[in-house]
């Protein structure tokens, strides 16, 4: 019987919608994340890196386990679906309670219930219907909307602010909800990559973050982009200038900056780096002929440039970071920081050529074969790409949305506090008439008690104004008994 | 608690010739402290209220507060908290100031380093302190709050304080809102734990127990630094600085340049035992069900202080502008105080732990004389969660919404964003347990002081062990 198919989804169910269980899935969600922050994670940190930290053994069971990825493996998500699915049934089961709570607040002022209350004080009165004007007024005065409520001979006062403070946890909880569907919306149907475009090139194809590439309907054009730094050499602004390409045409453009994406379509183009590509784009050069003045050329790869008439020089081979052995140049690395350029001076009309170095971390000044002409280094500009990152989060609109709702909750939650009062006119034990007065707050009682005593300050006042200047309290009574009425 | 209440009465009776020995002397220290400032500014020629200068005051009425506080426990002398009090309003204008001044050198609010962060986490564990005191008449709370500020302030003077300029991710308003958020929650969340020391200590949690934690902590921390730092032979293996450029020394990108110290490890080793004896000790006596041994982890713990005074010391002599070899390239590097500015916070903390618990258990009976009810402690340590939780919701919001507008995703799993959830799962469950469940006291206690554990973790120990997209703080 126990374990009869029926009974399954009720266990489950009974499980789910324990408080308990919810904590235990918390604080097993808190110990995987703190997990996934000591032990390296694979998308962040390079397989060389990976490789140095951990044995391979190691390294093995940790991507088994999904231990290098904790953030996206099954079963952390499905811990997180399981603590959704824990709201959401501990909410479930908790409403209705609450729904009753709320939508028909307890008014009535029976003896078992007055002698629960925590908070409660008896003034004396000579007559009921005075006694409850007096509190009515000063109820009104202090700003607490007042019920009357004809109970079978009791007539009595009740009255509550901020009702809907009980309510305020499903509202923080449906919070919770709303970012966890906008993040598993962004996880099935978002992406995020980048794209490296230099100047000029036109691009729709973006590297995805889990590999990968990707088509874009609509393709990007980078117009620009540059770096400004601070006097000490540290980057300031980073920016780019980006054209929407549809069907050939542009349709929006933008200079995006960090902090301040390009959207089209849903898509965001972040500024995300910035640097060279290696590739050298131009090398400026001092040219003197052998009787003249010097002028500055700037060569590009295998473009050749005329001198005179008969003479023109190239760029033929440019080496990032050189180094000789056995009278040879070879590369060390890519980085441009110590270059070496092969320049060919052509005579056109003999077919005469000379090569021609140019070291210009030793020696500005070109050396090799003689030529008429003498070459200096003065400058040489790298192409220059820039790092876009870009991202489609359909989901975030939900995200934030429960931001905002949870904001919303979490003020209502701490910072409204459901009071309510109950006021009867009762016989106390003695058999003399009295005011009962009765007060409960959800939360923050000591204030709440601070409050109710000063209510029943004046009520007391009001009830020692009503029977010493009886003239005044019958001027009022009229007005009084009409809003009583209302 | 009628005996209590007698006590108090005794000690207000008691002629206060010691109430004015520790006025006069905290008095005059922070007299000789200034005119040594006064000196020291005037002979540089410097501006006589720089940022740095009123840092160096607001640490001086810090420290005179901690003083004043702790005396107060110690004696029950009231006219302490006045004169605490005052200082730490002092120190709060000086801090103020500072902020002030840093802001308007730079032209933006001091919010971009850790540093700066520091700076306003300060600022705010002051005013709470002085928010708690007068609002809800906790008055001995600063005997552990102002410690706290002490270490933190310490620890700035070791920080790279030079105002550097904004890198283009942190050019955002949101930077404002968010570390403004981060900064208030983190110092509610200090003072909810400084709150739930208090209650436990009211509340008549044994005095045993204590000493198993203050004991536990001191050698957590001592144990993570040999586990961390102790080489071969004894060698104690710090940051190499650069004195020139005032920052750590790199080998390539990311990877620090270590240097050994010889023969400090060892030391570190012998104060690690400040810490383990006492526990040994206490469990001992748990076991043997033998009193008598918690007399002797007493006094341990008291020898403990004394040796780890003696190895901070020679930690500071050691390092101070000296130059040592490092295991991984040649040649001698100089390293400095400020390159290990954790180390040194961590072990000021120990220090400070062991001094408290030997406050506690030699003025126990008077300090509860002096402490507001348990159930009032209880109270307000969660009304104070109640106003950090809601700023911790918010920390994360507009990370997540700066995030998303400079990286491009709200949420990353950053170890600093994952941290910081965290955090806020922690205190999540602390409000359940006690809303739904009703945990009221030492529980409820118990989760406040992890919480807030969990806080300075994210705060500082992610920074400086996890490093992350974060990587400015």
């Amino acid at each position: 019987m126990a374990f009869s198919l029926l009974s399954v989804p009720k266990r489950i169910h009974k499980t789910f919608s324990n408080l308990r269980t919810g904590v235990i899935l918390l604080i097993l969600v808190g110990l995987a994340s703190a997990l996934g922050t000591f032990i390296l994670q694979r998308p962040a940190t390079d397989p060389e890196k990976l490789a140095r930290a951990y044995s391979p053994a190691t390294l093995h069971w940790l991507d088994r386990l999904g231990l290098t990825d904790v953030f996206h493996t099954w079963w952390f998500l499905t811990l997180l679906g399981l603590v959704s699915l824990s709201i959401i049934l501990v909410s479930i089961d908790r409403f209705p309670n609450a729904w009753r709570f709320y939508a028909r607040p307890y008014r009535k002022t029976d003896s078992h219930f007055r002698s629960a209350l925590p908070n409660k004080v008896e003034l004396p009165i000579s007559n009921t219907e005075d006694g409850l004007n007096a509190a009515e007024r000063a109820l009104k005065k202090t700003g607490w909307p007042v019920e009357r409520i004809a109970d079978r001979n009791e007539p009595s006062l009740y009255s509550e602010r901020h009702r809907f403070s009980v309510m305020s946890v499903y509202l923080v909880h449906a919070s919770l909800l709303l970012i966890f569907a906008g993040g598993i919306i962004d996880g099935v149907f978002g992406f995020s990559g980048f794209m490296a475009l230099q100047k000029g090139q036109t691009s729709n194809t973006i590297e995805l973050r889990a590999g990968g590439t990707r088509q874009l309907p609509f393709a990007v054009k980078c117009n620009g982009a540059g770096q400004e730094n601070y006097a000490d050499g540290s980057p300031k602004r980073w920016w780019s200038k980006l054209a929407v390409v549809e069907n050939g045409q542009d349709v929006e453009t933008k200079e995006i900056v960090v902090n301040d994406p390009l959207i089209h379509n849903g898509l965001r183009f972040y500024q995300a780096s910035f640097g060279t590509t290696g590739k050298l784009e131009g090398l400026k050069v001092a040219v003197t002929p052998a009787q003249g003045v010097p002028s500055e050329i700037t060569l590009t790869m295998n473009q050749p440039v005329q001198l005179d008439p008969k003479t023109t020089v190239t760029l033929a081979e440019y080496i990032p970071d050189f180094f000789v052995r056995d009278n040879q140049i070879f590369k060390r690395s890519d980085d441009p920081v110590n270059p070496a350029f092969r320049l060919q001076v052509k005579n056109t009309a003999t077919g005469e050529e000379a090569k021609l170095w140019m070291f210009p971390a030793y020696n500005a000044a070109a050396q090799g074969e003689a030529t008429s002409y003498k070459f200096e280094y003065r400058d040489m500009e790298m192409a220059t790409y820039t790092g876009l990152e870009v991202s489609h989060e359909p989901g975030q609109w939900l995200v934030w949305a429960g931001v905002l709702l949870m904001g919303a909750g979490l003020f209502v939650a701490f910072y409204l506090v459901h009071m309510r009062i109950w006021i009867a006119a009762v016989t106390d034990p003695r058999g003399n008439l009295v005011l009962w007065i009765g007060g409960q707050a959800n939360k923050n009682r000591d204030r709440f008690e601070q409050k109710f005593n000063e209510l029943v300050d004046n009520i007391r006042t009001e009830l020692e104004s009503a029977s010493a200047i009886p003239l005044s309290a019958q001027r009022e009574r009229p007005e009084l008994t009409l809003a009583g009425m209302k | 608690m009628a005996t209590t209440r007698a006590r108090v009465v005794q000690m207000e009776q008691r002629p206060a010739t010691g109430g004015n020995a520790l006025l006069i002397l905290v008095g005059l220290s922070v007299a000789f402290l200034l005119i040594v400032a006064l000196l020291g500014a005037a002979k540089s020629g410097g501006s006589l209220f720089s940022e740095s200068n009123l840092l160096y005051v607001s640490l001086i009425f810090y420290a005179a507060a901690g003083a004043l506080y702790m005396g107060f426990g110690v004696t029950g002398t009231a006219r302490y908290v006045k004169f605490a009090s005052t200082a730490t309003a002092i120190g709060l204008v000086a801090n103020t100031l500072a902020i002030a001044h840093r802001w308007y050198l730079s032209g933006r609010p001091p919010f971009a380093s850790i540093y700066e962060m520091l700076l306003s986490f300060v600022w705010a564990v002051a005013l709470l302190t002085l928010v708690a005191e007068k609002k809800f008449g906790v008055k001995i709370i600063g005997s552990i709050t102002m410690p706290l500020a002490v270490v933190c302030v310490i620890l700035m003077q070791l920080l790279p304080s030079e105002v550097r300029p904004l890198v283009p991710a942190l050019q955002s308003t949101w930077l404002h809102v968010h570390v403004t958020l981060a900064m208030l929650a983190y110092a509610a969340c200090a003072l909810s734990f400084a709150l739930a020391m208090m209650f436990l200590i009211q509340d008549g949690l044994k005095t045993e127990t204590f000493l198993a934690c203050t004991s536990a902590t001191v050698s957590a921390i001592y144990v993570a630094i040999v586990a961390t730092r102790f080489e071969k032979w004894g060698g104690l293996s710090v940051t190499a600085w650069d004195p020139r450029t005032k920052s750590d020394m790199f080998l390539g990108r990311g990877m620090r340049l270590f240097v050994t110290i010889p023969d400090l490890g060892w030391l570190f080793v012998i104060a690690a035992l400040s810490g383990i004896v006492p526990l040994a000790l206490y469990f001992a006596a748990r076991a043997k069900k033998d009193e008598s041994l918690f007399g002797i982890a007493n006094r341990a713990v008291f020898i403990g202080i004394l040796l780890q005074i003696v190895v901070l010391a020679a930690f500071a002599l050691r390092v101070r502008d000296a130059s040592y070899p490092s295991p991984d390239q040649d040649g001698l590097f100089p390293t400095s105080l400020a390159a290990s500015p954790f180390l040194l916070g961590g072990m000021v903390t120990g220090i400070f732990a062991s001094l408290l618990y030997l406050m506690m258990l030699w003025r126990r009976t008077d300090l509860q004389g002096m402490l507001p009810s348990a159930d009032t402690l209880d109270r307000v340590t969660y009304k104070t969660i109640c106003i950090a939780f809601p700023l911790l919701t918010g920390m994360i919001a507009t990370g997540a919404y700066w995030a998303n507008r400079t990286w491009g995703s709200y949420w990353s799993w950053d170890p600093k964003e994952t941290w910081a959830a965290i955090t806020w799962l922690v205190y999540a469950g602390y409000l359940h347990m006690r809303i739904t469940r009703g945990w009221r006291g030492r529980r409820a206690a118990y989760f406040a002081i992890l919480g807030f554990g969990i806080v300075i973790f994210t705060f500082l120990g992610v920074t400086y062990l996890l490093p992350g997209l974060h990587a400015y703080a």
